[in-house]
């Protein structure tokens, strides 16, 4: 394809437009971008450095510049405009063009910046940290992209392209400002099933179930490290800084030279590190000391800072012995980040491991707490109204509940016998036509007939019976799986929906359908039983459905219309303000900044 | 004969720890008794002579198979609205560091002259930059008395090697000859997954592994506000099993030794 030189054209004539963030396709690459080449004028540069050959169900083979985002840096377009305004290029086939493409990219493209945020433990704040950096920086004006070479959590999302990475990596490029983030910001994903196994996505795609010793021996050699280095090289090609996120600590000495989600991924981007550790438990000298003197010379040497995180009182308190710290380790720390107070997705299960419930609201809404509970943030937005999230493990606790939702599970049999034992089963079918009750993804699944798993895709291989709430089989076809975003209207009141399905059963209901999308319909629903089901996660995140689905739970609605994603987005603001208030600016400019101003 | 756990940040696993070691040795018919200096708490255990001590020394002293003594844990300090309040067996007390660190040592050498075994449980962590000097819990006692010490490290978290030996390191070098060994706590799955890991920081710290607990759920009361009957007896059935369950990881006779039995 070439470029519509009639429009390049007229952007040349024109002068620098800026940030047009009143465009409707505002940010098409990154938030902050410079808008003047709408059409690249280089266009096909077919430089895979910028670029990449894909695959369009309506055009064929086509040059794809989704995540190119060169021609949108402040410094390139000036530079290009104004060239092209002296130089009287015709068009496409002129071969200044050409020229002008190549003295383009030798004077601005460079490698990115990388920068790993290391944790002393898991839940050290790493992932806070990183989200909090990515949206500074991108708020600076730089394309800005997350890494995490791997990610062990059952909260995944699927990006524009159908792939399937980690809920927290997508949540990052949401602060970076991203507008469409590739696979190769989280390339390996392992999503636990229990009994030790794991399903390992690599570069988007289920890619087969790994024990701990199998992924270390077999998979990390190779796999897992070509796709490290493949998606590294990819973004630090790409984008002015690459937040690295590390995974757990990096100094554990028994697998130090298997653990690529740390210093060997560190080292491959050759990033500068931070390294974050919580001071809540106490021991955090202790742990910041250990952790850099475990670290092999030539790794430690890469940590420019360390943050002490999350202190729940006086900051000055802490002053003198992070002076001693600094001391002792020759790494400064860049700063004491208090307690902060803000509202955004959780990583893992982890985080409310031990929480029976979540919100001091007066409807109470009863979640089965499954053993593989899996994205379960799809219940976060429930919360911003008159709610309190009940996470249940017996019939009794369901006690005064006005709605149940059944979330999603990464071991679908399993975890319905596990309802049934409970007695949280019984139940929920007493309570039908009681309240509401809606079962997304896995939880949607149990509510049909049956569920046909002939080749013990989600355990045992045979036929298990549903919950029966809904006419609907479901059945696992042995391989494959979706994995789409989504987008459509609830048929009942025409209130948008958008979210993301991933799954590898597949259902055929008799029951009404719920949503109506572009191409047909999606889930069930039983108005006069109250009864929803639904394969989309982020169903609540619009407040349409969500305020319609709690008024049937009798929930007073909330005056104030929350939207769940201008939500996050308040709340990555809110973290971003209090991480840079609480840290050195010198510092931070001397780490990140150096040589870019 | 004494023994000190020591832990690398609170919640690590050194009442639990304690608490085996007392079962353990009170089974092995050794005459044992539970110490913890001081311990931060807003809920405390009421002891037949009506003072208050917190609830893990009153649980170990059940699992000593002794009734539980205001000796056992002489401060308590309590959160309250205007700070942190600091209780010497039950009376709010205004003394200085060292007078309470006496009381500390007098509470320490009553369960020593009565006891043969005193397992002494430390707090918080013991390097605490923030706190030095003033931590009369940790290696003041440990020093002042010549306990021999185990460190306790949580790996749930991750960052248990470094844990370890951070606080290995944040010791002072004349205090370390006290630190005669490390246990992990909390770990799940295959163990040999650890021991390159546990081989290099024994070899690093020069301490040695007593070993390796596995995860469990413990119903040992922690958050209750008394240690009532029921209570005690559920958490000794678990202590129980977490004890059989450690019989081929934790070197607990190893641990006897090094107290001087």
């Amino acid at each position: 394809m070439k470029p519509v030189w009639s429009r390049v054209s007229k952007e040349i004539e024109g002068e620098l437009a800026g940030t047009n963030t009143s465009c409707p396709y505002h940010p098409s690459h990154f938030r902050n971008q410079e808008c003047t080449f709408c059409y690249c004028p280089f266009y096909p540069c077919e430089d895979p450095d910028l670029g990449e050959v894909a695959e369009s169900p309506r055009l064929g083979r086509i040059w794809d510049c989704t995540h190119c985002n060169f021609i949108h840096r402040k410094d390139v377009a000036s530079y290009v405009h104004g060239r092209l305004r002296a130089s009287g290029i015709s068009g496409p086939g002129d071969p200044a063009l050409e020229e002008l493409f190549r003295e383009t990219k030798t004077k601005f493209h460079r490698k990115g910046k990388a920068v790993m945020i290391l944790g002393a433990t898991s839940d050290a704040g790493k992932s806070v940290i990183a989200t909090a950096i990515c949206r500074i920086l991108n708020d600076r004006g730089y394309s800005v992209t997350p890494f995490k070479s791997q990610n062990m959590s059952l909260n995944s999302r699927v990006t524009h392209k159908g792939h399937e990475i980690s809920m927290i990596q997508d949540l990052q490029a949401r602060a970076a400002g991203v507008s469409r983030p590739s696979f190769r910001i989280n390339p390996i994903l392992m999503k636990p099933k229990g009994d030790g196994m794991s399903q390992v996505v690599l570069e988007g795609v289920p890619a087969g179930d790994y024990s701990s010793a199998d992924y270390y021996s077999e998979f990390v050699p190779g796999p897992g490290t070509d796709a490290l280095k493949r998606s590294i090289d990819f973004l630090q090609s790409r984008y002015d800084f690459v937040v690295m996120e590390g995974a757990g600590s990096p100094a554990e000495i028994n697998i130090y030279d298997s653990d690529i989600a740390n210093m060997r991924a560190a080292k491959a981007a050759d990033a500068d590190c931070i390294l974050v550790v919580n001071v809540e438990w106490g021991g955090s000298y202790a742990y910041a000391v250990g952790t850099l003197d475990l670290l092999h010379p030539e790794d430690r040497r890469r940590v420019k800072a360390i943050i002490l995180n999350n202190l729940r009182g006086n900051v000055s308190g802490m002053r003198a012995a992070a002076e001693e710290l600094e001391e002792m380790t020759g790494v400064p720390v860049m700063g004491i980040v208090p307690h902060l107070d803000f509202d955004l997705p959780k990583e893992d299960s982890e985080s409310f491991r031990g929480v029976k419930s979540v919100g001091k609201g007066r409807t109470v809404v009863a979640v089965p707490k499954f053993p593989r509970i899996s994205n379960f943030t799809d219940l976060d937005p429930l919360l911003h109204e008159d709610v309190t999230l009940r996470f249940v493990s017996s019939p009794e606790e369901m006690e005064g509940a006005a709605a149940v939702v059944l979330p999603g599970t990464k071991s679908i049999t399993s975890d319905l016998e596990w309802l049934r034992r409970t007695g949280i089963a019984g139940r929920i079918l007493s309570l039908k036509g009681e309240v509401p009750i809606m079962g997304i993804c896995g939880g949607y699944q149990m509510m049909g007939r049956i569920l046909r798993d002939p080749f013990g895709t989600e355990g045992e291989p045979g036929d298990t019976e549903g919950l029966g709430l809904f006419d609907m089989e479901t059945e696992w076809p042995g391989s494959g799986k979706k994995t789409e975003r989504f987008g459509g209207t609830y048929i009942p009141t025409g209130d948008p929906i958008s979210g993301y399905e991933i799954h590898s059963g597949m259902s055929s209901s008799s029951e009404t359908p719920m949503i109506k999308t572009r191409t047909g319909t999606e889930g069930s629903i039983r108005e006069d039983d109250m009864l929803f089901g639904t394969y989309v996660h982020g169903i609540f995140d619009k407040p349409g459905f969500r305020r319609h689905f709690l008024s049937k739970a009798g929930c007073a609605l909330s005056v104030e219309i929350v939207d769940h994603d201008d939500h996050v987005e308040n709340n990555i603001d809110k973290l971003a303000h209090g991480v840079m208030e609480a840290v050195d600016a010198e510092l931070f400019d001397r780490i990140f900044m150096e040589g870019r101003l | 004969m004494r023994i000190m756990f020591l832990g690398t940040s609170s919640n690590s696993g050194k009442t639990t720890v304690a608490a085996m070691m007392c079962r353990y040795a009170a089974i092995n018919g050794i005459s044992v008794a539970p110490f913890k200096a001081s311990n931060l708490s807003s809920s405390w255990h009421i002891t037949g002579s009506g003072s208050p001590i917190g609830i893990g020394q009153a649980f170990q002293a059940v699992a000593s198979g002794i009734a539980p003594d205001a000796d056992m844990n002489p401060i308590l300090l309590r959160p309250e609205k205007e700070g942190v309040v600091r209780y010497l067996k039950g009376s709010p007390c205004a003394i200085s560091d060292d007078a309470a660190f006496s009381e500390v040592l007098a509470s320490f050498d009553r369960i020593a002259g009565k006891y043969d075994l005193v397992v002494c449980e430390g707090s918080g962590s013991p390097v605490e930059l923030n706190l030095k000097g003033r931590d009369i819990a940790n290696m003041r006692m440990v020093r002042e008395r010549g306990i021999p010490s185990v460190i306790v490290g949580d790996i749930e978290r991750g960052g248990v090697f470094a844990a370890i030996y951070g606080t290995w390191k944040l010791i002072p070098e004349e205090d370390r000859r006290y630190l005669r060994g490390f246990v992990i706590n909390r770990f799940r799955g295959d163990i040999s997954v650890l021991y390159p890991g546990i081989e290099e920081l024994e070899s690093i710290t020069g301490m040695r592994c007593f070993g390796v607990i596995p995860y469990a759920d413990l119903r040992v009361p922690e958050e209750d506000t008394s240690v009532s009957e029921v209570s005690c007896r559920e958490g000794l059935v678990s202590l129980d099993e977490l004890l059989s369950a450690c019989r081929d990881s934790v070197d607990l006779d190893g641990m006897l030794r090094i107290s001087g039995t």
